[in-house]
């Protein structure tokens, strides 16, 4: 087995083997004992470009105030006004200065960019038929796209498991959220945005696209990007509880409160078997940390958006992490909710259309402007 | 336990172990507003002359807490979030333009007509008396609580659910304790009100009365321990020594003077008057609507009788 291991990766083997191979000796391939790695010790992880550091040491820099004034005014020059004042856009056209992408066409199964956003909180609203759904409201930041990395030059660190070799399909869409004072990153940081033109921002999260769906650096990202009635996956960290016991963490039953028991009221009981066994089962629930993970929950109705505030509910309370919390909104995966028609593509373009209603709702849902609801009586 | 949900509506007969989810704290409790004067849950004259002492002139009415109370957002500082308290408050608003939603109390008598499409006509219409009234934005809710064929009920409405149709008050006052779920215990006389009853109209600009009736409990089992709770509205619990005994060891008197306790379960003033700037002229206008309204009803109502 070692042999032909040897021989399939020879460029990798120590010198001595390769000779022997090079003789062409097979046999003393296999008595020849290989000592040390067999592979080269590359690293097998890469980060990211975009994975430079980030903040920066503060010191004192002993700034006049005339100063101070004097780099804001700087910035101001460079970024223009703040895009969003008020949780309301300032944009009145595109940002863009150059001529934008050319535009791809939708297909099924293509991959759109997602958003990133923040989860506000929680409130009921209803439906046609009376029944009250619990909303969670998302508001997409401030988004920008940073940079569209094509599929030829994007190598993920990591690769398919069962395929390493095959070609890389999907680009790579960097889009940061929240512009804030450049003074408060690194050069490095700041260097990530030079070529969109958009302010440093304090959240860059990366999209998976078709190079369908690419679009200009630059280019606003904006709530109306879903419309009500898509389904959405929303990936958050989940709320860090720290480290758990087994109740609270995978919600076993305990022991019993009276009755003669003693310290045995919140344990986990028995964790395996004796006998030929004799060891613990991998994945055996037991205490740990809990939370602070990503999760996705996959497959939200979009009820309702507000394209002034930019503002997205979706149904159900269950999105990952506490309010304020950063999530991603991405197109859903599941192959039965997925887009059926053409959304907007690449993304939603405010200079297209008319001017859309500041609230937009799904077909089913009960806007609080309409009337109360009744029933009609079928004969 | 009948159960009967239709989106707004839970019927809850007699035995019923609720209600985790009415908040004890927060802006319900309006006796535990901070840096106002307090205005021991009733009047709101008090709590005005306390405002204009600081030389400051209030721009909207401090008893706006007291009549909308749900306008406050929650208190917990991890759920709050100023653009989501926004567009709920817009919400609010936008549904208020279809549905008059009055000013009551805990201890008011309501009658509330709901759309049910279970009913024979479609819509139902329940009288009862408001035993608990809780939630903040669109969660806002109360509980009515009537006797009827000898078998207490409990309906459990959402102030701003669009299938409820009208809310009426019958009879505007108020009770000596915020939350009235003590009259489960009491003798059924004390939560029994005709289905049929007239609404009794307060002269304009009147303050609400309160009705200082006291409370009759059944005997023992209860639902709760009444006498740990420093109730006003019940009569004597006649209950042995060692009750009173037990109550007072566990009692809290001390909490009454946690400043930060206090603070954590309260909106400040200061951002009470910023979130009523925003709506007041709004429910102002609502409010002369709904005074036409009534003037006109009460106008209508002796020429249909004649």
């Amino acid at each position: 087995m070692a042999g032909v291991g040897c021989s399939v990766r020879g460029y990798f083997l120590p010198l001595r083997v390769a000779r022997n191979v090079v003789k062409g000796s097979i046999c003393c391939l296999f008595q020849q004992q290989v000592r040390g790695a067999k592979h080269l010790n590359y690293p097998r992880l890469r980060n990211p470009i975009w994975f430079v550091r980030k903040e920066r040491t503060k010191y004192e820099e002993h700034l006049t105030p005339e100063n101070k004034s004097f780099i804001q005014e700087v910035i101001h020059d460079k970024y223009g006004p703040p895009t969003v004042i008020g949780g309301i856009s300032t944009y009145k056209q595109s940002p863009l200065k150059l001529q934008p992408m050319e535009r791809g066409s939708w297909f099924p199964g293509c991959r759109r960019t997602g958003v990133i956003a923040r989860k506000i909180g929680i409130y009921p609203m209803w439906l046609k038929d009376g029944t009250r759904v619990l909303t969670t409201l998302l508001q997409v930041l401030d988004n920008h796209v940073i940079r569209y990395i094509p599929p030829e030059e994007f190598h993920p660190p990591r690769t398919s498991v069962r395929n390493p070799k095959s070609k890389q399909q999907l680009g790579c869409l960097l889009v940061g959220a929240e512009s804030a004072d450049p003074q408060t990153f690194t050069k490095e940081y700041c260097g990530l945005f030079k070529d969109s033109g958009v302010m440093p921002t304090k959240i860059l999260g990366r999209f998976l696209i078709s190079p369908e769906a690419a679009v200009q650096p630059g280019t606003p990202l904006y709530a109306s990007h879903f419309k009500p009635g898509d389904y959405v996956d929303v990936r958050g960290k989940t709320v860090y509880r720290g480290f758990q016991g087994v109740m609270t963490r995978w919600g076993f039953k305990g022991g019993p409160a009276s009755h003669g028991v003693t310290k045995t009221h919140r344990r986990p009981g028995n964790i395996g078997a004796g006998g030929g066994k004799a060891r613990v089962w991998p994945g055996q629930k037991m205490p740990g940390h809990m939370g602070n993970r990503y999760r996705i929950l996959y497959g939200l109705e979009v009820l309702r958006v507000n394209t002034k505030y930019n503002v997205i509910w979706v149904k159900g309370p269950a999105v990952a992490g506490e309010t304020n919390s950063t999530v991603y909104i991405y197109d859903t995966r599941l192959p039965l909710r997925k887009l059926k028609e053409t959304p907007h593509f690449p993304t939603y373009y405010p200079e297209d259309d008319d001017p859309l209603p500041d609230d937009i709702y799904s077909e089913n849902l009960h806007p609080f402007t309409a009337p109360t609801i009744t029933y009609e009586e079928n004969a | 336990m009948a159960l009967w949900c239709r989106g707004v509506q839970r019927i809850l007969v007699d035995v019923r172990p609720i209600f985790s989810l009415f908040q004890t704290i927060g802006n319900t409790e309006y006796s535990s507003l901070s840096s106002v004067s307090r205005p021991e849950g009733l009047g709101s004259d008090e709590a005005k002359e306390a405002k204009t002492v600081e030389g400051h002139k209030p721009i909207v009415p401090l008893e706006c807490r007291f009549v909308y109370p749900e306008f406050l957002p929650d208190p917990r500082l991890d759920h709050r979030n100023s653009l989501r308290e926004k567009l709920e408050r817009m919400d609010m608003l936008n549904r208020r333009a279809h549905i008059d939603i009055p000013e009551f109390y805990v201890g008011s008598i309501l009658a509330v007509t709901s759309s049910n499409s279970h009913a024979p006509e479609k819509s139902s219409r329940f009288v009862g008396i408001c035993i608990q009234r809780g939630g903040c934005g669109l969660r806002a809710s109360f509980i009515l609580r009537n006797v009827i064929d000898h078998q207490g009920v409990e309906m459990f409405y959402e102030m701003y659910s669009p299938v409820v149709q009208k809310i009426e008050v019958l009879r505007l006052e108020k009770r000596l304790d915020n939350e009235l779920l003590y009259l489960r215990d009491a003798l059924p006389e004390y939560s029994t009100f005709q289905l049929d009853m007239e609404p009794e109209f307060l002269p304009e600009g009147a303050p609400v009365p309160v009705n200082p009736i006291k409370v009759k409990l059944k005997p023992r089992p209860w639902l709760e321990r009444w006498e740990r709770q420093e109730l006003k509205g019940v009569q004597d619990l006649g209950l042995p020594e060692r009750f009173y005994k037990r109550a007072a060891e566990v009692a809290r008197p001390w909490e009454k003077y946690d400043l930060m306790k206090e603070y954590r379960a309260s909106i400040p003033a200061e951002e009470q008057e910023e979130i009523f700037v925003e709506v007041y002229s709004q429910l102002q206008q609502l409010e002369v609507m709904r005074k036409k309204m009534k003037r006109r009803r009460t106008f209508v109502r002796p020429k249909k009788m004649g």
